[in-house]
């Protein structure tokens, strides 16, 4: 293959895999390299994450702590199981920090929608995950 | 006797040997890494790299010109891509193929033509993908309501709202209340009203269309053959491009990337051209530092 190829071939190849992700795995097509960016209200600003923390005697809401904002945008960017672990991980990891029983986190990533003609908003989920503390 | 090298060896060699550069082409490697200067990126296993290779190839001739340096930065910028994945905004991963584009063609004894060629490709690929999101594969783009919401909601087009769209400080206050979403299968006795007048429908409209006019303009003219397409319409598509969209859009290191991708395309011969694509980039510096839009609400006084 001729050098002049490699860099296209790869923005191609990378362009292609995004639209697969956003299908597959609801990557917002704003990020992943296929240039969907500005074409599409699904993004970072119209989605987010619901935490809920369970244990014996426990269940409560909690907001995403700024410790773990990037997983919480990388889950809501694109809501796969490894990031949605990761992320649950790390809630429980701070749970444990503060010495505060967790058996299972249930994560919530929603996003927006507008109606197309009285732009009224409301919010429908994307995924639903719960990780079991082993 | 010289014993010869081995296989790794000369492929090492291969990237670190210098050709000599015309001098037009030194003028978009020199605005990449002013590009790479003026937005800092990445952890810091990234960001010294990238800012260490960029300040070395703008004060070193020979470093300008070396293939090893610029595949460096392609792969620091890839590793930034990596690090926080899926994050990282698209410029990004168009300046990693760049970055390498530039590694590639510095190889090759007729590196300016490899490097308009390359530019080309990326341009066009990159403004046809985002051509297609837009009209095949995105649900609220071409329906108008990407603008509507975000001319009402997204603060950095505030001021184009107000300015150009006839809204009022304390209109854009409702409709962001209006906006706020309901939970999944809610709905309220009486929605409130989202107040959007004549004219931000109208911009919406424009800039829908207009975006899109604007962005097939430049793929259909980058992926087509350079024999049938003059390179003065290419060039007059990417400049206007980037001078109407980067006085909105919030990502100057997007524009900057534009247009040294279409300087790398400019002849030896083009000298006003190749100032033309320098004055745009400034422009788009002007539009990001300085809040002009701000300045002139302040100046008409708001409705």
């Amino acid at each position: 293959m001729r050098a002049t190829a490699i860099p296209p071939a790869l923005l191609t190849v990378v362009a292609l895999c995004q639209i697969a992700l956003v299908r597959a795995e609801a990557l917002t097509p704003w990020k992943g390299g296929g240039f969907g960016m500005f074409s599409t209200l699904d993004h970072g600003a119209y989605r987010g994450v619901d935490v809920v923390i369970e244990a014996p005697d426990r269940s409560e809401q909690q907001d995403v702590p700024p410790s773990l904002d990037t997983l919480a945008a990388r889950a809501a960017t694109c809501p796969s199981d490894w990031l949605l672990r990761r992320l649950a991980e790390g809630v429980v990891a701070r749970e444990r920090r503060y010495e505060r029983p967790v058996t299972t986190v249930r994560l919530t990533v929603w996003q927006t929608r507008f109606d197309p003609r009285t732009l009224l908003a409301s919010e429908r989920t994307l995924r639903v995950f719960t990780y079991t503390v082993p | 006797m010289v014993p010869a090298l081995p296989m790794t060896g000369r492929l090492s060699l291969a990237w670190l040997r210098t050709r000599p550069c015309p001098p037009h082409l030194e003028i978009s490697l020199r605005l990449t890494a002013v590009t790479l200067l003026l937005r800092p990126m990445g952890p810091w296993f990234v960001r010294p790299g990238v800012l260490a290779a960029a300040a070395l190839v703008l004060i070193s001739p020979r470093a300008l010109r070396t293939p090893a340096i610029w595949i460096g930065v392609a792969a620091l910028v890839a590793v930034r891509i990596a690090e926080d994945w899926p994050l990282a905004d698209n410029h990004i991963y168009l300046l990693s193929y760049w970055t390498l584009a530039i590694a590639l063609s510095l190889r090759s004894d007729d590196m300016a033509q490899r490097l308009a060629i390359m530019s080309r490709w990326l341009l066009g690929l990159a403004f046809g993908f985002a051509v297609m999101w837009k009209v095949l594969l995105a649900p609220d783009f071409l329906d108008g309501r990407f603008f509507r919401v975000t001319l009402l909601t997204d603060p950095r087009f505030a001021e184009a709202a107000v300015l150009i769209g006839g809204l009022t400080a304390d209109d854009l206050e409702a409709n962001r209340r209006a906006l706020v979403p309901l939970p999944d299968g809610a709905a309220l006795a009486e929605p409130p009203a989202v107040i959007e007048p004549a004219r931000l429908r109208a911009l919406a409209a424009v800039a829908t269309w207009g975006i899109v006019i604007l962005e097939a303009s430049v793929a259909v003219l980058m992926l087509g053959s350079p024999r049938r397409v003059p390179a003065w319409l290419r060039h007059t598509a990417l400049l206007g491009f980037c001078l109407v969209t980067y006085a909105f859009a919030p990502v100057a290191g997007f524009g900057w990337l534009l247009l040294v991708m279409g300087a790398a395309q400019t002849a030896d011969r083009d000298v006003w051209l190749r100032r033309g694509y320098v004055a745009a980039f400034l422009v788009v510096l002007v539009y990001s530092e300085v809040p002009w839009a701000a300045l002139l609400l302040d100046l008409v006084g708001e409705p």
